[in-house]
């Protein structure tokens, strides 16, 4: 689970310092960015410890993590604070041991960056579709979220391997896939239909133990979306 | 300048392959984006040959290095294609030897990707700022939020000073500090905070950081927009201290010769990216 305590809120005391050997991260549980890094944490098997933000009345103190308020951030034992999704996963696979999830290879490093732009547009398409669920036409932004997706199944088709780097799972895989987990649950898979090696590439990830470990209850999501 | 060549238009023959020990940058002479790559190839002493490409008329063939025809593009003699300018000033960085312009430490390397996000307004306000006053329209809105963007590096740069130096000091001493920073600041205006051991972005030495930025401050005088600094100190500092810099020097552009271009492009003349070349 990703941090089951409580989020903090406004009002609350801020958390001591972190203590040696663990690193901590300020998240979310239902974040897709937030989840981006727990999931290089899973995958590398990082000691950590999670605390949740409560993002619709944040902790005055937070904005001390995070100047722009915003989760995920990675603060360690000597109180070094890392903010930005993407950072903080390529800060984490930097620091620790153990498999790389970033190519050493400085082209291949730079072609995952490349598919990452490609991405890019992904996240807004996908949280504006979940905000206007059973409201207004969604028609015109799920074509847009189509043709995106539609690029990216491109580079499975040139690439010729299952996974966005290589034929096994690497960094770019965990950037993308929190919003690919969305979309199923929320029934947005309509979009992948005309993606077969993307179709082939989700049901591969469900299979990583740290993606699977991560997953989020669907009941769960769609309460908090809700709300 | 390595650069000074004329550029490729619609019709054109494409370059051959790029021949090994070099690496070939798909550029404009003008362009920001690219400016980085080309300070970066300078900086770290690489070998390359420079592809301009006329961006009103674009060659055919380009859009094989490129699916929007955007540039810069690095190719290396791999037919490896690199693109986004970030991405690819990263590429080279990694990939040659010599000097590295990321901090080895990986907390600093992020640190610098941080302070990145805190730039990304920037080229699109200075852009339309260029556009507006071109246009003869209004643009005090544009340069208001361009000053506080400025304002935000500012304040970055500021504290970085300052906890640069605490890292240094006992809490007792570093309590002391801060109160008399505060007095200073007051009392003196400023100016006066310019103990700047950390001079660059990145720390004592010019970085990565640093040359990702340039190419804005850079245009800002040729663009009109130069009092857009008159409230950051600390700013204007560390553009004094990057007209310094010997890679930042070898590709100033000239004054006129942007200006020639500029008046070029917003007449719509495809023939102003090749503006003050020798025939």
């Amino acid at each position: 689970m990703s941090g089951s305590a409580r989020s903090l809120a406004k009002g609350s005391a801020p958390p001591g310092p972190v203590p040696e050997g663990l690193i901590r991260v300020y998240s979310m549980r239902f974040c897709p960015y937030a989840q981006r890094t727990l999931l290089v944490l899973k995958a590398k098997g990082i000691r950590h410890e999670i605390i949740n933000i409560n993002l619709k009345s944040k902790p005055e103190w937070f904005f001390k993590k995070n100047p722009f308020g915003l989760v995920p951030v990675l603060e360690n034992s000597q109180g070094q604070l890392i903010y930005e999704s993407a950072i903080t996963c390529e800060y984490l696979d930097d620091v620790y041991p153990g498999k790389k999830l970033l190519p050493d290879d400085p082209y291949e490093k730079a072609r995952q960056k490349i598919v990452f732009e490609l991405f890019s547009k992904v996240p807004s398409l996908v949280t504006s579709l979940l905000r206007k669920q059973n409201e207004e036409d969604c028609s015109g932004q799920k074509e847009e979220l189509r043709k995106e997706i539609s690029e990216l199944e491109e580079v499975l088709t040139n690439k010729k391997t299952t996974f966005f780097g290589g034929n096994s799972l690497s960094m770019i895989d965990y950037l993308i896939w929190p919003w690919f987990e969305r979309m199923e649950i929320l029934e947005l898979n309509d979009c992948v239909d005309h993606t077969p090696k993307l179709k082939l590439w989700m049901a591969a990830m469900r299979k990583d133990p740290a993606v699977s470990a991560l997953l989020m209850e669907p009941k769960a999501l769609r309460g908090f979306l809700n709300l | 300048m390595e650069d000074a060549t004329r550029s490729f238009g619609k019709g054109s023959l494409p370059p051959g392959p790029v021949p090994d020990g070099l690496i070939r940058v798909y550029s404009m002479r003008f362009c920001p984006y690219a400016h980085r790559t080309r300070l970066v190839l300078r900086a770290k002493g690489i070998r390359h040959e420079v592809v301009n490409i006329n961006l009103r008329n674009k060659p055919e063939w380009y859009y094989t290095k490129h699916p929007f025809g955007q540039i810069p593009v690095l190719e290396n003699s791999k037919c490896q294609l690199i693109y986004e300018s970030v991405i690819a000033c990263e590429y080279l960085d990694d990939a040659y030897p010599g000097r590295k312009l990321y901090p080895y430490d990986p907390y600093e390397r992020a640190r610098q990707k941080m302070l990145l996000e805190l730039f990304y307004k920037v080229p699109h306000l200075t852009k339309e700022c260029l556009v507006a006053l071109r246009c003869g329209r209004e643009c005090a809105d544009l340069k208001l939020a361009l000053r506080q963007e400025f304002c935000n590096l500012e304040e970055e740069r500021q504290e970085s000073v300052s906890a640069h130096q605490r890292s240094f000091l006992s809490p007792l001493a570093q309590e002391t500090q801060i109160k008399l920073k505060a007095y200073l600041r007051n009392s003196a205006g400023p100016e006066i905070l310019g103990y700047q051991n950390t001079i660059f972005f990145g720390g004592d030495c010019i970085s990565m950081i640093d040359y990702l930025f340039w190419p804005w401050f850079e245009r800002l005088d040729v663009y009109g927009i130069a009092d857009c600094l008159n409230h950051t100190p600390a700013l204007r500092l560390w553009t004094a201290a990057m007209k310094q810099d010997p890679t930042v020097c070898a590709l100033l552009i000239d004054k006129n010769i942007f200006l020639g271009f500029l008046n070029l492009y917003f007449q719509n003349n495809p023939d102003a990216f090749d503006y003050g070349l020798a025939c």
